[in-house]
């Protein structure tokens, strides 16, 4: 990756960070170790929102298959660590001896990201509808390969790493590892997007017309964020296994691409914070006390977290199609604006 | 063998005439108004499982059938003025919109109705028997059921006036609108019409197959492969990719089993995409 010119940032930027970090390395002390292990879910769950937002909001392209390549991570990361699995189908993997677990994330990202290529290739050339399309089935497909081959990938239970390969015995030191992992996650996308690639990654989104008068190779670009954006997912899901240490078809679904979604297009797109943001507020939303509001509704009525939450999309969608973040910039602005000189 | 031919003959032409249904209605909506209807297999369960409810309330199956596929269709309008209208610039907010409805919906009917395949009333029942091959007249209805539906939409579409109205909206609605063309009301008309045909489509399935709410998404696997071998937004071709792709799947659930359909229908996807990315009908735009 070429940086010619370190983006700057600015002092309030630097403050918020300082701040973040702080309180990241901090929390573990003051919370029960049940949330502690929620928020190093989070973490890693924020390494999806920011990737997805690559080939989302940077580039315009709608991928609504982000979880494959969260999963390919994930079940790449797995059998690397259990590689009997494999014994009986594919016996020469069978005797593989286990990886260090950095190198296991590594390949995870890796085998997504050579995935991504593919796909990307093949859709990102046509109109942008048939990347939505193919995309979206590929969840679909790849739930059924786990079943298919329930004999490796273990079916709808899954299956366990064992403790002893996790990311670490103790729980502070998993959450501190998933941490680590979002903060390098997200200072390379940020240095990416903030580059003069992620310039043309935007200008494609903007005017693809105009980009490509520009000299700039318009395929080229949407299939190197896709393959980035499909990388960070697969160090997702392999940072996933090694942290909760079982691994199952969940990774792959629909559900947790819903969430993604909701996540940053609440937060706002293409803009790299309000993912993390949104993601940080929708996945404890959801995990920490939605459960519980759905027990304030009648029985009768049909309710669940899931349904809380499709009806939540699908009113920030209406009210601010360009995202909450935008539309609450747009109004503080606006008052600014509105002062008398 | 011959058995084993007849039956991939008759068995392929119904299930090809469901899909037909099914993927004419979703290009129709996109070739109209550029809506990249997420929702649509959500038409098609919906009409299954109310129409099931209301025969359970003791209304006759065939008028069950019709209210609830008339149902369909005017939640296909609610959803378009009451969201989608609203939203229309924002491509990646139909398509999230759309998605989430889906999904809305799905998970309504699994607390409503729980995850377990549920089976339409029969409209009709006797066997047809051709040599060894037992044929319901459950599935020749369905068949012919579609049929006429697609001529009733080519004949719509080509020869009344209304009809002519919306291939001018999908051709250009700047232009449409120029000439008088109430175009809102147009894609409103469309979005009914597409999810009738949806609904149509449930039902006849669910005589034939079990429906569970999770179907919703897994046709769309085929309502995509057929829209992408037809080419995007045109309904003749999607008609005749039906027939394909649904033979296609038919062949590989009778020699492989049914837990293959999902991967042949996507490596059928891509070989399109590869060798003739604009379908069979498509223009290139």
């Amino acid at each position: 990756m070429m940086v010619s010119k370190l983006p700057e940032m600015d002092m309030r930027q630097i403050i918020a960070w300082t701040i973040f970090l702080i309180a990241g390395l901090a929390i573990p002390f003051a919370v029960s170790e049940a949330f502690l292990y929620l928020l190093g879910l989070t973490m890693i769950f924020l390494i999806l929102t920011i990737s997805w937002d690559i080939i989302v909001g940077y580039t315009g392209q709608v991928n609504l298959g982000h979880t494959v390549f969260v999963g390919l991570g994930a079940y790449t990361a797995a059998l690397l660590q259990v590689p009997s699995r494999f014994s009986g189908s594919v016996d020469f993997l069978a005797n593989m001896s286990p990886v260090p677990v950095p190198v296991s994330i590594l390949m995870g990202g890796i085998v997504a990201a050579l995935f991504g290529l593919g796909i990307g290739i093949i859709t990102l050339r046509l109109k942008g509808y048939y990347f939505s399309l193919v995309t979206a089935i590929l969840p679909l497909v790849f739930m059924q390969s786990v079943y298919v081959f329930s004999n490796i990938f273990g079916g709808e239970e899954g299956f366990s790493i064992g403790l002893e390969r996790s990311l670490s015995e103790s729980p502070l030191l998993r959450y501190y590892f998933a941490f680590a992992v979002f903060m390098i996650s997200f200072i390379l996308i940020w240095l990416l997007v903030n580059s003069e690639i992620g310039l043309k990654f935007r200008a494609v989104r903007d005017d693809e017309v105009l980009a490509e008068a520009l000299g700039i190779n318009v395929v080229k670009y949407k299939i190197l964020a896709f393959v980035t954006s499909s990388f960070f997912a697969g160090i997702g899901g392999a940072t996933l296994v090694h942290y909760r240490i079982t691994i199952g078809p969940d990774v792959y679904d629909i559900p947790l691409m819903l969430l993604i979604i909701l996540s940053a297009v609440i937060g706002g797109l293409g803009t790299l914070y309000g993912p993390v943001f949104g993601g940080f507020a929708i996945y404890l939303l959801k995990n920490w006390w939605l459960k519980g509001a759905v027990q304030a509704f009648p029985a009768w009525l049909p309710v669940n977290d899931e349904v809380l939450l499709y009806i939540l999309l699908i009113v920030v969608a209406v009210i601010a199609p360009e995202g909450l973040w935008s539309k609450i910039k747009r109004f503080t602005v606006k008052k600014e604006e509105a002062l008398p000189e | 063998m011959i058995d084993i031919l007849l039956r991939i003959l008759v068995y392929g032409a119904v299930v090809s005439g469901i899909w037909a249904l099914v993927a004419s209605g979703f290009s129709l909506i996109f070739g109209v108004s550029r809506i990249l209807n997420f929702a649509h297999g959500t038409f098609f369960v919906l009409s299954a499982y109310i129409g099931i409810s209301l025969y359970k309330y003791g209304l006759d199956p065939y008028i069950a059938s019709v209210v609830s596929v008339f149902l369909v269709g005017m939640i296909g309008v609610a959803l378009y003025s009451g969201i989608l209208a609203r939203i229309k610039e924002h491509e990646v907010m139909i398509i999230i919109v759309t998605l989430a409805f889906a999904l809305l919906v799905e998970q309504i009917l699994i607390l409503l109705f729980g995850e377990h395949g549920i089976s339409y009333p029969s409209l009709i029942t006797g066997v047809l028997r051709i040599g060894s091959v037992p044929i319901t007249y459950k599935r020749i209805l369905a068949f012919f059921v579609a049929i006429i539906c697609l001529i009733l939409l080519e004949v719509f579409i080509n020869k009344t006036r209304t009809g002519k109205k919306v291939s001018a909206s999908s051709q250009n609605v700047e232009g449409a609108m120029l000439v008088g063309i109430n175009v809102d009301r147009i894609f409103m008309l469309t979005m009914f019409i597409s999810a009738v045909l949806a609904g149509i489509g449930g039902i006849l399935y669910t005589q034939v197959f079990a429906a569970t709410p999770m179907v919703a998404m897994k046709s769309l696997i085929y309502a995509f492969a057929i829209v992408i071998l037809g080419g995007l937004g045109s309904v003749r071709g999607s008609i005749v990719a039906a027939f394909i792709v649904g033979y296609v799947i038919t062949i590989v659930i009778t020699f492989f089993g049914a837990r293959w359909s999902e991967f042949v229908t996507l490596l059928l996807i891509i070989a399109i995409l590869i060798f003739r990315p604009t379908g069979l009908f498509g223009v290139e735009e």
